[in-house]
């Protein structure tokens, strides 16, 4: 289990992070999202004793992370970097020896992951040669040389073509099917919807939300309906008891039902109109139940600020 | 619940890091072709001083003399006169004038004398009589003068000779150590300034391309910055000791110098002075590379700390003429400087054993305070990226 336990960070007057707390237990994908400065890097950073937490620590299995538990961390940091002048392969058995390999192991897992990123072909040029895109998978071969027992990945998709995150999604399941947990950042919260189990939206310095996206959905207040009558007349459901229309364009129809309204008796009164085409709950994606989470907060502050 | 354990994989020592790091070093830069082109250059330069000095030594001539119908004594005046003259006499004899003339005309001989004990004494040259004809012109006169007085019966004693008494013996010796130390100074100089520079773009080069946030994950940054100054140190002896072993082996396959001992003492002392002066200026510039992102701006961090560097330098200088002076002893015991002067003052003989040890102590204590500072500020600097960081900041950072 990878526990990040009340972390609290200040750059001078400016409070990064207030108290993130989350888990990641093993074989977890865990997506963490947030808007710009958040605290997202910071929080990563700290994992990885590239920054000092103020309070708070970053337990693995219970103990707390110091330089040996980091050497069997895979780590991809948000500003990438690698030797530039260095060869692919070369550089991969290097930072495989860092982490702990011996030579022989670190030259076949080298080969390895070249391959299986399909860098096989681009071992012996030195990184500059790479495009971007190979560069960046290289950059997670580097992460994954050593067979990390934890992954923390710092905005991995970024910048990869669709063919590039459906590979580097792969890998990073296979991972997850091997018992790792992983804890990646993204703004690509469809991503983060597709592949993760567990989510947790950071603003503020704060984790305003967090869970598997189901607990998530069902933690928020406001479902809707929706409701495609083409034959109804306009402001069909407007009379029916308990239910707010939000929306309504020919027949097309949005409702909120409130609570302990039936939502089969909605489905009666929309067949008394003709005919339905469509009738199903609308499951909120992860970019409102983030727009919601983090305007909550918003507002929070904004009365906390009022209140000092 | 703990992964799979890996049997090939073990936790790193400190050391185990370090020897990785410098493996790295080595094996990056020894394939790169600015520090192979740097090399060959050095090599071919110091290659190059001794063809020089073996040129300048084989100054010492000989001149061709062929004699018709001489005597014993002629010979024997013309080389006394080229003993004057400092330089080497040969004399040969030809039995009639038309072949002197023909040996004169095929450049055998560098003139030809006829008829020396006759009353008109004629020497046949090429053209001008140089030094040909100062000597042969001596040794003429000096025999027709012997040969008067003898006519006139003046019995003559041997000529009073003179004792020569060296009032310092070893002052041409203790001149050619201070030159032989002066050439190796500045080869320690060329070395310091190439294996410094390294270290300081090896620093820069980690940190613009954000490598070193890897690298830290894995290790502390005293641990880094070891490897690297470990690691291109070794490259940089290797490299001192291949010119040493080239310049000795050269002095002395050509005879440029009179004593190899005080040679290859010489030599042995720079070197060691270069392990001392390198672990002074690498983490100096270590350090300061710290400071800065971009290659770029490394000349305005480096700027600064290779002043010291070059003055020692143009210290080293004066030592060599003057080794016993006030400028010479001082700089010799000033930490950074005293790698460039003092080897030259050891090889001119006017280091007193104490002012050695002396000089050791104080550069080793100056080396254990900048890498204790150094070693601090490059913690503080490295994971600073954009920008110049001040130092400042640096010394009171540790990792923000």
């Amino acid at each position: 289990m990878l526990e990040f336990d009340g972390l609290r960070k200040a750059y001078e007057t400016n409070q990064v992070l207030q108290g993130v707390s989350f888990r990641v237990a093993p074989g977890q994908m865990f997506g963490f999202c947030g808007s710009n400065g958040a605290g997202k890097t910071t929080t990563m950073r700290i994992a990885m004793g590239l920054a000092r937490a103020d309070a708070g620590e970053v337990r693995w299995n219970g103990d707390p992370v110091d330089e040996a538990v980091r050497r069997r961390i895979g780590y991809m940091p948000e500003e990438r970097g690698l030797y530039p002048k260095m060869k692919v392969g070369e550089q991969l058995a290097y930072f495989a020896r860092l982490h702990g390999l011996d030579a022989a192991a670190a030259k076949r897992s080298a080969e390895l992951w070249a391959e299986r990123l399909g860098l096989a072909e681009r071992r012996g040029d030195k990184l500059e040669k790479l495009s971007l895109g190979n560069q960046q998978r290289v950059q997670l071969a580097a992460a994954l040389v050593s067979e990390p027992d934890v992954l923390i990945l710092d905005e991995p998709f970024s910048g990869l073509d669709p063919v590039g995150v459906d590979s580097l999604a792969e890998a990073l399941l296979e991972q997850c099917r091997r018992g790792v947990p992983v804890v990646f950042s993204s703004h690509q919260l469809d991503l983060v919807e597709r592949l993760c189990d567990a989510v947790g939206i950071l603003a503020r310095g704060r984790i305003v939300a967090s869970g598997t996206v189901t607990e998530l959905r069902s933690a928020a207040v406001d479902r809707q309906l929706r409701v495609v009558v083409p034959d109804a007349p306009t402001g069909w459901a407007a009379g029916l008891p308990g239910v707010r229309v939000v929306s309504e364009q020919r027949g097309d129809t949005v409702l909120e039902l409130g609570p302990g309204t039936d939502d089969q008796q909605v489905l009666a009164a929309a067949l008394a109109t003709g005919r339905v085409t469509h009738f199903a709950w609308r499951e909120p994606t992860l970019v409102e139940l983030f727009r919601d989470a983090v305007t909550d907060t918003r507002s929070a502050t904004g009365t906390q600020e009022v209140a000092a | 619940m703990t992964a799979p354990a890996r049997p090939d994989v073990t936790p790193r020592t400190p050391t185990q890091l370090v020897r990785l790091v410098a493996g790295r070093e080595i094996s990056t830069r020894i394939r790169d072709k600015g520090f192979l082109i740097g090399s060959a250059v050095l090599i071919a330069l110091i290659l190059g001083m001794l063809v020089f000095q073996v040129a300048i030594a084989s100054g010492t001539d000989t001149t061709r003399i062929g004699v018709v119908g001489g005597s014993p004594a002629l010979g024997e005046a013309l080389e006394a006169q080229g003993d004057a003259l400092d330089t080497e006499v040969t004399v040969t004899g030809y039995d009639d004038e038309a072949s002197a003339r023909s040996a004169v005309e095929d450049g055998d001989v560098d003139g030809a004398l006829l008829s020396p004990s006759g009353a008109q004494p004629e020497l046949l040259v090429e053209s001008g009589g140089g030094q040909t004809e100062t000597l042969v012109q001596g040794a003429v006169q000096g025999l027709s003068i012997s040969e008067q007085l003898a006519r006139a019966g003046v019995q003559l004693d041997a000529p009073t000779t003179v004792d020569v008494v060296a009032l310092d013996p070893d002052a041409d010796a203790d001149l050619e150590a201070a030159v032989v130390a002066l050439v190796a100074v500045f080869v320690l100089y060329t070395l310091l300034f190439l294996f410094g520079q390294f270290v300081a773009q090896g620093v820069v080069e980690e940190k613009s391309s954000r490598v070193v946030e890897l690298l830290l994950a894995t290790m502390k940054p005293w641990q880094l910055l070891a490897g690297k100054i470990l690691g291109l140190g070794l490259l940089g002896l290797v490299q001192m000791l291949v010119i040493a072993v080239i310049g000795v082996v050269g002095a002395l396959a050509f005879d440029v110098v009179d004593l190899p001992g005080r040679l290859i003492g010489t030599v042995l002392s720079v070197v060691a002075w270069f392990v001392l002066g390198y672990a002074f200026y690498a983490s100096v510039f270590g350090a300061a590379a710290s400071l800065v992102s971009r290659q770029e701006d490394l000349g305005s961090v480096l700027g600064p700390v290779s002043i010291l560097l070059v003055v020692g330098f143009f210290f080293a200088v004066p030592s060599a003429q003057d080794p016993t002076g006030t400028l010479a002893t001082v700089a010799s015991f000033v930490p950074g400087v005293s790698p460039l002067v003092m080897p030259v003052r050891m090889a001119a003989g006017a280091a007193q054993w104490w002012e050695v040890v002396a000089a050791v102590v104080l550069m080793l204590v100056a080396i254990s305070v900048i890498i204790r500072i150094g070693g601090r500020i490059y913690a503080g600097a490295l994971l600073r990226t954009g920008g110049r960081t001040k130092l400042r900041d640096a010394l009171t950072a540790e990792r923000a």
